[in-house]
């Protein structure tokens, strides 16, 4: 039977949904906070305004638990553990040999991610670091993506201190999440260099005073041109180590702070744009996000893979 | 070096800088307060902005080398 209209819908389904879109984008243009600041108050009902956004810096505490204060953004990232294990469950407990959609498109995110891991640190390394990687990158996708979902930042319940809080918050949103994402890359980073070079091997990376005292034993013996200038270098050298150990701390902030940096801005970007013009015009933005959360999650379990590549790698060659 | 690793290096450049400043600024402004001084934020400023180039340096030594070999040959 031939398909009318297009999209795999009959034509009226079309054009109704057409009309929709165009009466929603209109009403989201005039009933705006664009809309009002140009033509005034229309007096239009109250379902069709937007309030004005409230962005809040720090995650809200929802309720206690044994003491501990659990934030909304917490309960974000229990939701979305559950996510990540309920479908890893269904796919696996169940593996065909001819693939379903979610066992395929599962299988073709893990491939693409295995091959990537394989790219960057060789095929050995490749392996040992792809559980990692892949964590990491599930998890901060998973988080910005499931932060978009209608329910976030909308549901508000009682909080612990009996002041209205909202329910679920993008976990990657609170400082916290992107830190201790950071301090477990980092500590992973350290734990595969130290494997790879042995404590003391690693540690030469850092406190690198061999050639000062080389050349301090050089002066003793008499060789005192050749003692001085080997101290020069060996002032530099321990210099030099210092400003590596510093960077390896500098790292765990600039993980932190670009993670949390973007995913912020891309939430108060949809407040903003969901109050100047809401419904329709403030989509693109949603795509914008998808693609930031992409981008972001790829950002870090990508960069978690070069530095533990460049942890593993020879020191000398550690600079290539 | 594959693309993927260069432009991972690439985009952590950025970032890099501004937290070093930042990290070591705090740290120095933490210890004016400890002390009650205020010298140490400028030596963490100092510190910050060595640890910035330096860093720099390191992550585009491979991008630098391999254009001077390219160009040797």
């Amino acid at each position: 039977m031939p398909r009318r209209g297009c999209l795999g819908c009959s034509l009226p389904v079309l054009v109704g949904v057409f009309v929709i879109f165009l009466t929603l984008t209109v009403f989201g243009l005039i009933g705006g906070a664009l809309g009002s600041s140009l033509f005034g108050d229309l007096g239009l009902p109250s379902w069709l305004t937007v309030p004005r956004p409230d962005p809040q810096l720090p995650a809200e505490e929802v309720f206690h638990l044994f003491g501990f204060p659990i934030t909304n953004s917490i309960i974000a990232a229990w939701l979305t553990i559950i996510v990540l294990v309920g479908i890893s469950y269904a796919v696996s407990h169940r593996i065909r040999l001819i693939p379903g959609r979610l066992q395929c498109l599962l299988e073709s995110a893990l491939g693409w991610l295995y091959d990537f891991c394989k790219e960057v640190a060789g095929e050995e390394y490749g392996r040992r670091f792809f559980p990692v990687v892949t964590t990491i990158f599930l998890f901060v996708i998973m988080n910005a993506w499931l932060g978009l979902l209608p329910g976030f930042g909308s549901i508000l319940v009682t909080g612990a201190e009996g002041e209205p809080a909202h329910l679920l918050r993008a976990a990657n949103t609170d400082i916290n999440m992107p830190l201790a994402l950071a301090l477990v890359s980092f500590v992973f980073v350290e734990y595969f260099g130290i494997r790879a070079h042995g404590g003391f091997g690693y540690l030469s990376k850092f406190i690198n005073a061999g050639q000062f005292f080389r050349s301090l034993g050089q002066l003793f013996t008499g060789k005192l041109r050749t003692g001085l200038g080997g101290m020069f270098t060996g002032v530099i050298d321990i210099f030099v180590g210092i400003l590596e150990a510093l960077s390896e701390l500098v790292r765990i902030v600039s993980f932190t702070f670009r993670l949390f940096g973007n995913m912020t801005a891309g939430e108060i970007l949809l407040l903003i744009a969901m109050f100047l013009v809401p419904w329709v015009l403030a989509l693109p933005f949603y795509g914008l996000e998808l693609l930031v959360g992409f981008v972001q999650a790829l950002i870090f379990g990508g960069l978690t893979l070069v530095f533990l590549t460049l942890a593993v790698a020879p020191h000398e060659a550690g600079a290539a | 070096m594959s693309r993927w690793v260069a432009s991972l290096r690439l985009v952590g450049v950025g970032f890099f800088i501004g937290g070093s400043i930042v990290l070591g600024v705090f740290a120095g402004l933490w210890l004016d307060e400890r002390l009650n001084t205020r010298l140490f934020w400028i030596i963490g400023l100092i510190l910050g902005i060595i640890v910035a180039f330096y860093g720099v340096y390191r992550m585009l030594l491979p991008f630098i080398s391999s254009k001077q070999d390219r160009g040797d040959k």
